[in-house]
């Protein structure tokens, strides 16, 4: 059975078409990436999956719950969650306080002590739990947003350009990070940077102005002429 | 356990102590006496005030005109049926709770500014309804010889231990607050402060939580109203306009909004003012004005807060070396 399943999804900002009839299938434990020139529908995909956004039409079935109009706060509960493009963490609280957060939704059911340890020491923020998170480097944020998530138990985490923003070095010591992550959870993601696709990603989906044009593994879309044409860019180039 | 806390938490048990005490020390001075029980009442509302601006991050400027409707409501209830007022009191306060609470509906979806300007507007129509109501509040004219609550045997509470009763009710105030933050529902209102999109991504019910945190912010207007009434004994659309929300949220900010004992400062610094300075009217207002603009530039954080800050950037240069970020592990 497939973990998340988006039937005919159409969204329409005043007269802009922002999601046009987008079919979306990902099995449980799948990386599934999705990527898409600018304006191409992929955030408003994952705001409307989150349940940040309402659908025009469509229907979007999660783990066997129809969870189409659900609200964020029910997603959660139900195991899906997402990052931001522009990191969100809760810049005003210490890092601690911030993992506190994330905890308070499974309350007793929670990782035990242990367990947190062991992904805040993964994520090497074992040393920065005092500081403001506000306070912290971009990569740092990145990861503390991951662990807040982690914490959480999550069937699916949809991260919103995990490496946007990051150093080459850091780069690649993120990927390293979400190859681990995939032992942990179902992983959608949007990447502008192919190596995070090429290196992550089980399967890709390509938005085209809202439409979904390909839909395969990432070796063979990547050679796909209208991929090519269209976002690789050697029509223009 | 952090020292900081500590801390808190002996200023705030001394704190309870003066309280406490103080009724009996003031009992010769009426006037002073007096003007320790508003200030009493002030701390109650300030610690219900903070409850929404200082953890939920809304300031509530509708916040006098849920205490109106209390104290009007408390009023009518013991005038009309003979209700006592421990009895009166609870009810009053519990209804005005629930309007609190549909008034706050529309501005659920505002934040920051926009709710500000939205409660500043129901406020407004508030205070018209006080004047333009007047079968329950006699208009303009106001409300006198409100009766002071019965005393266990009957007789009519007054100096000492209405005193005292004043500040038991500001002391279980604060303190509800004190036990509040550290709880899930407390945890819950910081972070629908700092960021309320994450909050929900997150998991946290937005929408309920600000729901009970009018509430509670409601209660504590009402409470507060209900005891102003009758231990001035009088009462008008005046008491209850914008300017009284606006001196209470005075208090939150300029004591330390976000902390415990910094609404408590607030409130005993600058509720008495008005009373000391009875013959300087006009001047009193511009202290007002002058006081807001210097929080706001020079004191965001207010006292207390600006006290916890220094002292974490001592703490911070005392020692150096630890904090340093991970080193990346190889």
């Amino acid at each position: 059975m497939s973990l998340l399943e988006v039937s005919a999804l159409s969204k329409h900002f005043g007269g802009v078409i922002a999601l046009k009839n987008v079919d979306v299938q990902m099995r449980a434990g799948e990386t599934l990436g999705m990527i898409g020139p600018n304006g191409s529908g992929k955030t408003t995909f994952v705001n409307i999956v989150s349940g940040q956004l309402r659908a025009d039409s469509g229907g979007m079935r999660f783990d066997g719950h129809d969870t189409l109009g659900r609200q964020p706060h029910e997603l959660a509960r139900l195991g899906l969650t997402r990052s931001y493009q522009a990191v969100r963490v809760f810049a005003g609280l210490s890092v601690q306080k911030n993992i506190d957060t994330a905890c308070l939704l499974l309350a007793g059911e929670g990782l035990a002590r242990a367990q947190l340890q062991e992904l805040t020491e993964w994520l090497r923020l074992d040393l920065a739990l005092d500081k403001s998170a506000g306070g912290l480097t971009l990569f740092e944020q990145r990861r503390l947003e991951l662990l807040m998530r982690l914490a959480q138990r999550p069937k699916l985490i949809m991260l919103d350009e995990p490496v946007g923003g990051l150093a080459v070095t850091e780069v690649r010591e993120m990927i390293l990070l979400l190859q681990q992550l995939k032992a942990r959870c179902s992983i959608f993601v949007i990447e502008h940077t192919m190596r995070v696709i090429r290196e992550l990603a089980d399967r890709v989906v390509v938005l085209m102005a809202g439409e979904k044009i390909a839909d395969g593994p990432p070796a063979e879309i990547l050679r796909d002429q209208r991929v090519i044409e269209h976002y690789l860019g050697t029509v223009h180039a | 356990m952090n020292p900081r806390h500590l801390n808190a938490r002996n200023m705030g048990i001394a704190l309870a102590i003066l309280a406490l005490a103080l009724p009996f020390v003031l009992e010769g001075n009426r006037f002073l006496a007096f003007v320790f029980g508003m200030v009493m009442i002030n701390v109650l509302w300030a610690s219900g005030m903070n409850l929404l601006y200082g953890y939920v991050g809304l300031m509530p400027l509708m916040f006098a005109g849920i205490a109106g409707i209390a104290a009007y409501a408390m009023i009518y209830l013991t005038r009309s049926f003979g209700w006592s007022f421990w009895l009166a009191m609870p009810a009053a306060s519990f209804g005005a709770a629930l309007i609190g609470v549909l008034l706050g509906l529309p501005s659920l979806r505002l934040k920051g500014f926009y709710f500000t300007l939205c409660s500043l507007v129901i406020q407004t129509v508030l205070t018209l309804a006080f004047i333009f109501f007047p079968h329950f509040t006699n208009g303009d004219t106001g409300l006198n010889q409100i009766a002071p609550p019965e005393w266990f045997n009957g007789a009519p509470l007054a100096g000492l231990w209405f005193d005292l009763v004043l500040a038991i009710f500001a002391v279980a105030g604060a303190a509800f607050c004190a036990w509040l933050v550290p709880t899930r529902l407390g945890q819950r209102f910081i972070a629908i402060r700092e960021d309320d999109v994450l909050a929900a991504v997150l998991g946290i019910n937005v929408v309920r939580n600000k729901i009970i945190a009018f509430f509670l912010v409601s209660l504590y207007a009402a409470v507060g109203g209900c005891f102003y009434a009758t231990y001035v004994g009088f009462i008008s659309p005046r008491a209850f306009d914008v300017l009284t929300s606006l001196n209470i949220w005075l208090f939150v900010a300029f004591g330390g909004r976000g902390t415990i004992i910094g609404p408590i400062i607030g409130a005993v610094i600058l509720a008495p003012i008005p009373f000391l300075l009875q013959e300087l009217q006009a001047f009193k207002d511009v202290l007002s004005g002058v006081l807001i603009i210097v929080v706001t530039l020079v004191l965001p954080g207010g006292i207390y807060g600006e006290l916890l800050r220094r002292r974490a950037l001592r703490r911070a240069a005392a020692q150096p070396q630890t904090g340093t970020t991970a080193a990346p592990r190889t």
